[in-house]
């Protein structure tokens, strides 16, 4: 057990991390951040992403937000981010065969094309100073949504097994009006025939989400492949990292070439942070039960959904903002 | 070393208007001349950049001072970076939502901009010299505005007071600190977020209200190194600035994963 005044040495020992020495430029934000900081928020998000089996980029833009670094910018480093986590993340899954090339190359299509959507709504609404704004909207709506439907299945999924209900997977062999689709096309990993249009829509959302939100968006990608499209659990994850990679290198891409809100080093160094974190989180993950962490993934997406909209329902104690000319928010 | 350096140079200087400044009997009296230096001529901005302070200084040749603290002369000190133009704007209420209004646009607002002198720029000379030289952050032109807005006065203190905010605007009277009878000098500290460029520093010697002497010094402010290196493959070759952050992401991937894998 560690005392209070034993707790008090030990941060005050660390309190040397504060100092300037620690103090790293971002050649593109133009801003000074302490590196020891921001390598903590990497891991923290990496750990949070590692024990729930999520992208984290929900949590990361955000969080970047809260620390002071320009939405856009925030939003264009968290997608290179993204890259380097799910590199490690799809080499596992690679090697575990959990990968429908297919399916994800149809998904990749529909995301580049998002994503060139996303990139140049970005552009308009940072030349008009909202871009901050409509990413902080756009947030509270999605984290909302998605917060509310993870508690609502994670407290079902307590009182299950609570009442000692085996819990209900889905139930194979069903059609669903995407059968009717035109364009079929046949996915053998996934054992699947079904028109091209589903997984194009999908694939064309999650890449708009990921150029504008910075999110990798698996979140919405992983239920929509089960229950849309119903894709074998098993393959689910592994394509849509799979997926993630390719649209969130071609994001990064986009935001460098037509944005200019795209900080490498700001990127590395979360990257670091995140893979390291990721490491520990899978393993703590491991140790939780699947519907007390969900729950409590869920808390956390609605904690950061409030602070968003407080941010913009509370009056700013500065009204005014300048930014230089062409470059906004 | 730069402040021992920039210490040898005040001394330097300190000795040299013991001839200068008593000319021989029988001569015109010369008037007096500004001499003045930077401590440093060039920064360089890299990762450890956590802002630097430069020295300004100098002497007045044939200085007519008598006695030292006297006050016959004053100095002041305008140091500006590039100007560029910026768009302000305020956020009003939307439907409950504080949203950014439309952009008042100003044309030219110095990317850093620093006054400093001996005394209250209005003790020194009169409002009409202090609006003609840009002396003061209320005498400060930002150029051109977009359009007539009933509200000139709150957005061009607002933008002031946010680049105050971030030492990007500073205006110290006082700062200048006179050494004896001809010597001066003072301090300007440059924050972490200063922009690149040719910034001026214009140093006007007055007396009586009037500027008899005035010099102008350039520091170069520059990206180096690494950074130097990002900067600039960010804004030129932007689509190799992106691969390569690709690049370095899945090599950042592979090693995680090399690093971690358990066989």
């Amino acid at each position: 057990v560690v005392r209070a005044s034993e707790f008090w040495f030990l941060v005050s020992d660390f309190w040397f991390l504060a100092s300037p020495m620690f103090q790293v430029y971002l050649p593109i934000a133009e801003i000074s951040v302490n590196l020891v900081v921001m390598l903590g928020l990497g891991a923290a998000v990496g750990f949070l992403s590692g024990m729930f089996g999520v992208g984290g980029g929900f949590l990361l833009t955000p969080f970047l937000m809260f620390s002071g670094i320009p939405a856009s910018i925030a939003v264009a480093t968290g997608a290179n981010q993204i890259v380097a986590t799910s590199v490690s993340g799809a080499l596992a899954q690679w090697r575990r065969d959990n990968i429908d090339f297919r399916m994800g190359t149809v998904l990749i299509a529909g995301g580049v094309v998002g994503a060139l959507i996303g990139v140049f709504l970005l552009k308009a609404l940072r030349e008009a100073g909202q871009a901050g704004l409509i990413i902080s909207l756009t947030y509270v709506a999605l984290l909302g949504i998605v917060g509310a439907l993870m508690l609502a299945e994670s407290i079902r999924a307590i009182r299950r097994a609570r009442a000692g209900k085996p819990a209900s997977g889905r139930k194979p062999g069903q059609h669903n009006w995407i059968h009717g689709l035109p364009l079929k096309l046949r996915f053998p990993r996934s054992r699947l025939y079904i028109s091209a249009i589903p997984p194009l829509v999908i694939g064309w959302v999650v890449g708009l989400l990921t150029a504008f939100l910075g999110v990798g968006g698996g979140f919405i990608m992983v239920p929509a492949m089960i229950y849309l499209l119903r894709m074998p659990t098993n393959i689910v994850i592994g394509t849509s990292i799979f997926q993630i990679i390719f649209v969130t290198a071609v994001v990064t891409v986009l935001h460098a070439s037509f944005t200019h809100t795209l900080d490498v080093v700001l990127a590395l160094i979360l990257a670091t942070g995140g893979v390291i974190g990721g490491q520990f989180g899978v393993r703590a993950g491991q140790r939780l039960r699947g519907e007390q962490l969900r729950a409590l993934l869920a808390m956390m997406v609605f904690a950061v959904a409030i602070r968003l909209l407080l941010d913009l329902l509370l009056k700013p104690s500065e009204l005014f903002s300048i930014a230089p000319l062409a470059a906004g928010a | 070393m730069r402040a021992a350096l920039s210490l040898a140079a005040l001394l330097a200087i300190a000795s040299a208007p013991a001839w200068a400044a008593e000319p021989a009997a029988g001569q015109p009296t010369p008037s007096e001349e500004l001499q003045s230096d930077l401590s440093t001529r060039e920064i360089s901005i890299q990762a450890n950049f956590t802002g630097i302070e430069i020295l300004i200084y100098g002497s007045i040749d044939f200085s007519q001072t008598k006695a030292p603290d006297t006050g016959a002369y004053d100095v002041v000190i305008v140091i500006r970076a590039p100007s560029h133009p910026i768009v302000a704007r305020r956020k009003e209420r939307v439907a409950g939502i504080w949203v950014n209004g439309a952009g008042k646009v100003y044309l030219s607002v110095p990317g850093f901009y620093a006054a400093l002198s001996t005394r209250p720029f209005r003790a020194i000379t009169s409002d009409e010299t202090l609006k003609k030289l840009g002396i003061g952050l209320n005498n400060l032109d930002l150029g051109k505005v977009s359009k007539d807005n009933p509200d000139q006065e709150r957005f061009r203190s607002a933008v002031i007071r946010l680049k105050e905010k971030q030492n990007l605007f500073q205006q110290h009277d006082g700062a200048v600190a006179f050494i004896g009878r001809s010597l001066f000098r003072a301090a300007v500290a440059l924050p972490v977020n200063v922009p690149i460029g040719r910034y001026t520093a214009d140093i006007y010697l007055f007396r009586d209200g009037q500027v008899i002497s005035k010099n102008q010094s350039t520091l170069e402010v520059n990206k180096a190194g690494f950074e130097r290196v990002i900067y600039l493959l960010a804004f030129n070759h932007p689509f190799i600035y992106g691969l390569l952050a690709v690049l370095v992401a899945v090599l950042a991937g592979l090693a995680g994963w090399f690093a971690f894998r358990r066989e």
